[in-house]
């Protein structure tokens, strides 16, 4: 507009050759030229400056959210911050994963429903009437909360708190997330380390009953019913020594502190020497080994298989009815060996077949007469996690009830 | 037995509950006793001599066991010493076999397995160095090195070359431990030390040959993560003149 005057005005100016028009006009035109121009730099270095100033407060917004406390909730602090750095009238900010709407500023009526239906009807606009600027805070293309605020703001400028408060809401989640993550560990550490220092605290004094209980044995003297109660302390004592063992390692694995040690091992051998062990465990129980390939073979932690498979058996031993048979099943199906341990005994319930290699957990249908500490179907989870195999159960009248392990038959990469 | 002198027993551990454990069934069976607490304080005992045995704690404060092991063989080739292991820590055990410790007995261990591991030890090195050439006889089992023959029950057990060679080696060694890797080395040489599971094949093998119940052994037995071990022939004469049960496989696992 400016221009197109000052064009006019010039016009007339440079194709007359009349001096005193010329000079007429000169007199009244100059000044208001000088003024207009002066208007317009005037008005050019204020929308300059009010540019910079935009431009400072948006770099200041930045580098307040950027030192947010990511302890306390984002909402209320950004919401501050706009209201504070922009110099807006009022602000609202809403945290669609907490579901709350934090205002600022001076609202004179409640932005709370405003600022929901913002993020509800993904409305973004700006309201020159009113002053209201509406912004759906996406994070890429999924809105995680809104902004409203009125104020002297460019949409630009609106636009660019939307995605600074969206960069903000998605550090603090991160942030939380990572924490989460880092204060299970250190729990898990810590349980750990209490029961490896447990384990090792029991051993000497479980050494010393031993020692002592046999040591009674072997010097004789005992009359029939001493001997009897020598007999169970030294039992006993070794059920608890077996048990701390079982801790000790089950804190080793958790903490992954296990080396794991992968070579090639054959899988009959294997399962006859953990039946074996398991000798007194089963003698009421009828055993099936079957395992079609005498020469299957398998790349694995040996040390590790062998407590997955004794955790499969002694299980099924202690759930199974009286005298019924233990099938043992090893297969090579694609590229892993399927180990699997068949009993009869009370069918598990489906809600309780994924939780029942959780840690503790112990089934509320199961009676109470079987020993078990909750620990062993876990162990041999971790097991079969570590090398990179999987585990699952099946149960029903009558199939009976068959626990299942999955492992690669060659060890992958990064398992040595 | 009753001819020998009493067999002088160093124990070396740092828990004093062991040792308070320890101490009255060995005495009343007739072993003399003394303890040490540590390493250090155990060396300086057996440079004065006149031991027959040492139990060694693997886990003490101090210089611990193996180092007191490997400073013992330095002055005492010869002496017995049993270690005192526990289950997890079989790299200890390892170690400490390799050090050249005799055996190994693993917490929480009963007193019957411990008497048993002194009265091998000390016999090996009381009794007169069996010529290498003697047949051997253990149990039923007779094994002739000169004619690479073995009999069981006066039956000819019919091996191969590398299965004659192992049962040679335990057998030869019976009632100790013989580490995979010491078994390997000198069955096969030194390039399959690490042959763990080539080894188990053999044994596997084996046992079908001299077993009667070759998943429950008698005679062969496994020291698992360790090595293999040839039945005590001591257990099986104990055995047919008390009438006690057969030795079970010891260190079933846990």
């Amino acid at each position: 507009m400016l221009g197109n005057r000052l064009a006019l005005c010039f016009i007339p100016a440079s194709s007359e050759s009349v001096n005193a028009a010329w000079l007429l006009t000169f007199v009244l035109v100059a000044p208001l030229i000088i003024f207009l121009l002066s208007m317009r730099a005037r008005n050019k270095s204020r929308e300059a400056e009010s540019l910079d100033r935009q431009l400072r407060d948006l770099h200041e917004f930045t580098r307040r959210t950027l030192e947010m406390n990511l302890n306390l909730e984002p909402g209320p602090q950004l919401a501050e911050l706009a209201h504070e750095i922009f110099a807006l009238e009022s602000v609202a900010v809403f945290d669609a994963d907490l579901h709350q709407v934090y205002p600022a500023g001076h609202w004179n009526t409640d932005p709370q429903e405003m600022t929901r239906n913002v993020y509800y009807f993904g409305t973004s606009d700006d309201d020159p009437k009113t002053g209201l600027g509406r912004r759906v805070v996406r994070l890429g293309t999924a809105p995680i909360g809104s902004l409203v605020v009125r104020g002297a703001t460019s949409p630009l400028t609106n636009d660019a708190i939307a995605s600074l408060t969206a960069i903000a809401f998605d550090r603090y989640r991160a942030y939380a997330n990572e924490s989460r993550i880092e204060t299970e560990r250190r729990t898990e550490q810590l349980r750990s380390t209490v029961l490896d220092s447990l384990a090792h605290a029991y051993k000497t004094p479980l050494t010393a009953i031993r020692a002592a209980s046999t040591g009674l044995g072997e010097m004789g003297h005992l009359s029939p019913a001493q001997a009897e109660l020598v007999a169970l302390i030294d039992e006993q004592t070794g059920l608890l020594g077996n048990l701390t063992t079982r801790l000790l390692t089950t804190a080793r694995l958790d903490a992954g502190e296990v080396t794991v040690h992968v070579a090639p091992v054959d899988v009959a051998p294997l399962v006859e020497e953990v039946v074996a062990s398991l000798g007194d465990c089963l003698a009421s129980m009828k055993v099936a080994i079957d395992i079609p390939d005498e020469r299957l073979t398998l790349e694995c932690d040996r040390q590790l298989m062998v407590m997955l498979l004794m955790q499969y058996i002694d299980n099924a031993c202690k759930y199974s009815i009286y005298g019924s048979t233990i099938t043992i099943h090893a297969v090579k199906e694609r590229a892993e060996v399927v180990f699997s341990v068949r009993s009869f005994g009370q069918v598990i319930p489906i809600n309780d077949r994924e939780r029942i290699f959780d840690r503790y957990y112990r089934s509320t249908t199961r009676p109470s007469r079987a020993s078990g500490t909750g620990i062993g179907l876990s162990v041999a989870k971790r097991v079969a996690l570590i090398h990179g195999g999987s585990v699952w159960v099946t149960s029903d009248e009558t199939e009976g009830t068959t626990f299942y392990a999955a492992i690669p038959a060659t060890a992958r990469k990064g398992v040595s | 037995m009753m001819m020998q002198p009493a067999i002088r027993i160093l124990v070396v551990d740092d828990e004093s509950a062991i040792r308070r454990a320890l101490r009255p069934p060995l005495v009343e069976l007739g072993f003399q006793v003394v303890d040490a607490s540590r390493g250090e304080e155990a060396l300086q005992m057996l440079r004065a001599g006149g031991f027959d045995v040492v139990l060694l704690d693997v886990n003490m404060p101090g210089i611990g066991g193996i180092e007191t092991l490997r400073r013992i063989r330095a002055f005492a080739p010869r002496l017995p010493i049993l270690m005192l292991t526990v289950r997890d820590q079989e790299q200890d055990k390892v170690e400490a076999l390799e050090q050249g410790a005799d055996d190994y007995v693993t917490k929480p261990f009963s007193m019957r397995e411990l008497i048993a591991r002194i009265r091998t030890a000390v016999r090996r090195v009381r009794a007169p160095a069996r010529a290498e050439d003697a047949p051997i006889h253990i149990g039923e089992l007779r094994l002739d090195p000169v004619k690479r023959k073995v009999t069981r029950r006066d039956q000819p057990v019919h091996l191969t070359r590398k299965e004659f060679d192992i049962l040679l080696c335990l057998m030869s060694r019976a009632g100790r431990v013989v580490t995979y890797a010491r078994l390997l080395t000198e069955v096969w040489g030194a390039e399959y030390r690490e042959e763990v599971e080539y080894l188990r094949t053999f044994v596997r093998q084996l046992r079908k040959k001299i077993e009667d119940d070759p998943a429950n052994p008698v005679y062969l037995l496994t020291d698992v993560y360790v090595g293999y071990r040839f039945a005590d022939p001591q257990m099986f004469i104990e055995e047919t003149e008390e009438g006690a049960p057969p030795p079970a496989a010891e260190e079933a696992e846990a």
